[in-house]
């Protein structure tokens, strides 16, 4: 679906520059094939390190002379199936793409486009730029990228190790909106209170996506929510419905404050009874109504395409090809991924913070059957360190569907404690923190021809995907 | 935990202070840990959530959690608690027993004065100022306690503020810093205590995988209530694994300055 073109485009660093730059790339591209051969990486991120260590310009002149249309997806989750489904938006729009698709989204992974899809030249022949960033990355990549369209789905609680607090993420990131030209839009999440109040003294065109329909949703935010409290004068929010954690339709008692008028908004969504099958959504743009069929399941996944109908609006793709990108997308790498194992059948998510695991404990609690589980935490810089969100998980509403649980990654303790407190039998728990062994204990749990459910953090999501690789189960990431 | 548990007839009132406005690092697990921990001796436990505008009377509970929170809400609350500030200083005298994490804490002291901005009053229930800092203490942490009815024991967590607290002759430390940087990264000491009223940096949530010392608060509140009690044992395998596991990372922490500098990478 994507290729790695490499024709006719102008030239813009001349002499040493021109050289470094090569280099640059070159360099970058040798370290990707070569973590390719070994098998020890998707050539996600060891590209752009290399990259930037030999020429730290180099995002910045290969993006720079592109003529294509750059879009921007950061925020706290959906980034990476917001970004698949723009992606598949473009080409249904006959564009080329390039995408750092792996979900490699912190300075390294974004370089890594550059220097994956661009010649030794630095000449890209793509239409459409797409980077999906992290949200604490995106204060030094912004400059550089100077994008057309920038999303921000949502801002929640993540790795506060990693980042501080929550507000502090919140203010740098709204003042990367500060610079971008009159020319470039900016979409913002109406739904989340924090959000979409960003870009107030922004140049560039802001449009709102969102929800509006109540046949979803509950009348209260859940327990993990952030910002339920008025972004101006403090006052508790009021929910006319809430969504999932802190998004919803609100309003501030005390000061009136309360969601713009949605630009791109679901207007009536009909979820799937048993979380696994499409929702059915109609959604208002400026353009028009559009009836939507999402394959991916669960409420999150309206947002995702919200925003990604939003981005691609605005990144001017014509209207009537989009629907069609959504019928048929698949779940990104770890996202409730649907793995066949011989008889058995693995649903992998990637969870990282209380939002995506409550979520994803929901969507699979409406599967039938008592369920058998694999969690896998563990404390690595990229994971983070601090793991005292698992007590903002609401697992004790999920409890009783449990039949029991293999606790893995290099943080077992901690969850079977977490599990224990939610009263889950202790003899339904076991640790195996080597991946492999807990794998096995876990599918010999699921029994012949039965599902198991895989919640795991980033590091050991990766690690467990590799030993089902080696089994043949999935493909590398970067074949997808 | 599925046997029958014989009834105690004794009941843990709790008051559980601004519960969804400081509530930044999942601290409700500490709420969990003292009403299971409770529940499977046949003790029960009432639990009433007090939020702004609110002024119960303190005396009435056992048990008073107060956690913590962003630098916005910790000014919301600091304004509200003024209210609150006779009632709970009237609570601390007749014994009863506060658990504090780090804003929590940090407003049960005189002031917290942030690195910019206006400084925030505290309830002044325990002798120690605050003062922001430029950096943020963020690691793996164990500290050494040594309280008359425990003795020597560890207590293990996650820190992570910038505020740098400084203790006056009336509050003692919670215990001795053997990994992280504590009150203020100089003088070694972790937290504050004054009476029952126990304050700490230290979150994870921190009673979870400190069982020793969730049943101290449990007891000591109990025994405000009943007199002398002695509470059932439980099995602790999982929760000694944890803290255990805890304790561990923290010593491979030892001697470095955060958390993010010193973390190998893993594959």
């Amino acid at each position: 679906m994507i290729k790695e073109d490499t024709h006719n485009r102008p030239v813009t660093p001349s002499g040493l520059g021109r050289a470094r730059l090569a280099l640059a790339i070159s360099a970058g591209k040798l370290a990707g094939a070569s973590g390719r051969l070994l098998g020890v990486g998707g050539g996600t991120s060891l590209p752009g390190l290399i990259a930037r260590r030999i020429d730290p310009n180099v995002l910045k002149s290969v993006v720079g002379a592109s003529q294509a249309r750059k879009i921007v997806i950061t925020g706290s989750n959906g980034k990476t199936t917001t970004a698949r489904m723009t992606a598949a938006m473009a080409v249904s729009n006959g564009k080329r793409v390039s995408h750092n698709r792996a979900g490699s989204n912190m300075l390294q992974g974004v370089t890594a486009v550059a220097v994956n899809f661009a010649d030794v030249f630095g000449r890209l022949n793509s239409d459409v730029l797409l980077f999906e960033i992290d949200e604490g990355t995106m204060p030094l990549v912004m400059p550089e990228i100077q994008p057309d369209v920038v999303v921000i789905t949502n801002i929640f609680r993540d790795q506060l190790d990693r980042y501080g607090e929550l507000y502090s993420v919140a203010r740098a990131l709204d003042k990367t909106l500060e610079d971008l030209p009159e020319t470039s839009t900016i979409l913002l999440n109406g739904n989340d209170p924090q959000v979409a109040n960003f870009g107030q003294k922004a140049k560039a065109k802001r449009l709102f996506f969102g929800l509006e329909s109540t046949e979803v949703g509950t009348p209260v935010p859940e327990q993990s929510a952030d910002i339920i409290r008025c972004i101006h004068c403090q006052e508790d929010l009021v929910y006319e419905v809430a969504y999932m954690s802190h998004l919803g339709i609100y309003r501030c008692p005390n000061c009136g404050y309360t969601l713009p008028p949605l630009d791109i908004a679901a207007t009536s969504i009909k979820l799937a009874p048993d979380g696994e099958g499409p929702t059915h959504v109609e959604m208002r743009t400026p353009q028009g109504n559009m009836t939507l069929e999402i394959s991916l399941p669960g409420i999150h996944n309206v947002y995702n395409a919200a925003a990604a109908i939003g981005a691609s609006l605005a990144a001017g793709f014509e209207k009537e090809q989009l629907p069609a990108a959504l019928v048929d997308i698949k779940p990104a790498f770890g996202r409730l991924e649907k793995i066949q194992a011989g008889d058995q059948t693995i649903y992998l998510s990637f969870v990282k913070n209380p939002t995506s695991f409550n979520l994803i404990l929901r969507l699979i609690a409406q599967h039938p059957g008592k369920k058998h589980v694999l969690l896998a935490a563990s404390h690595t810089i990229v994971d983070g360190e601090d793991f005292s969100w698992l007590w903002d998980i609401d697992v004790e509403a999920v409890a009783q569907g449990i039949a029991d649980v293999v606790c893995s990654g290099n943080k077992p303790e901690e969850l079977a404690m977490r599990l224990k407190y939610a009263e889950i039998p202790v003899d339904k728990i076991s640790l195996v923190e080597d991946r492999e062994a807990a794998l096995d204990a876990a599918l010999k749990n699921a029994g012949p021809g039965g599902a198991l459910y895989i919640l795991s953090s980033y590091t050991p999501t990766n690690e467990l995907r590799r030993i089902m690789q080696k089994r043949g189960w999935v493909k590398h990431t970067w074949q997808e | 935990m599925s046997e029958q548990v014989r009834d105690t007839g004794m009941v843990l009132k709790i008051g559980h202070l601004y519960p969804t406005l400081m509530s930044v690092a999942a601290d409700r697990g500490n709420l969990f840990s003292i009403q299971k921990r409770c529940q499977w001796r046949g003790i029960a436990t009432e639990v009433e959530q007090i939020y702004v505008r609110q002024t119960p009377d303190f005396t009435k509970y056992d048990l008073i959690l107060f956690h913590g929170g962003a630098d916005r809400e910790m000014e919301l609350a600091s304004r509200d608690i003024q209210a609150k500030v006779p009632s709970l200083i009237e609570a601390a005298e007749s014994n009863t027993v506060f658990l504090s994490v780090c804003a929590g804490f940090q407003l049960l002291g005189h002031y917290y004065k942030p690195f910019q901005g206006p400084e925030l009053k505290g309830v002044g229930l325990l002798d120690f100022y605050t003062e922001g800092g430029s950096t943020r203490f963020m690691t793996h942490m164990a500290l050494e306690c040594d309280f008359e009815q425990t003795g020597k024991k560890v207590l293990v967590g996650y820190e992570n503020h910038s505020g740098r607290t400084y203790l006056g002759p009336k509050a003692q430390p919670l215990g001795k810093v053997i990994v992280g940087w504590g009150n203020n990264g100089k003088d070694g000491f972790e937290g504050a205590r004054y009476r029952y009223v126990f304050g700490t940096y230290l979150h994870g949530p921190v009673l979870p995988k400190n069982p020793w010392f969730t049943d101290y608060l449990i007891q000591l509140a109990l025994e405000r209530r009943y007199g002398k009690v002695e509470l059932a044992p439980l099995d602790d395998t999982i929760e000694n694994a944890a803290h255990d596991a805890a304790l561990q990372l923290a010593m491979e922490f030892k001697g470095t300055l955060s958390a993010i500098e010193a973390t190998p990478w893993k594959r």
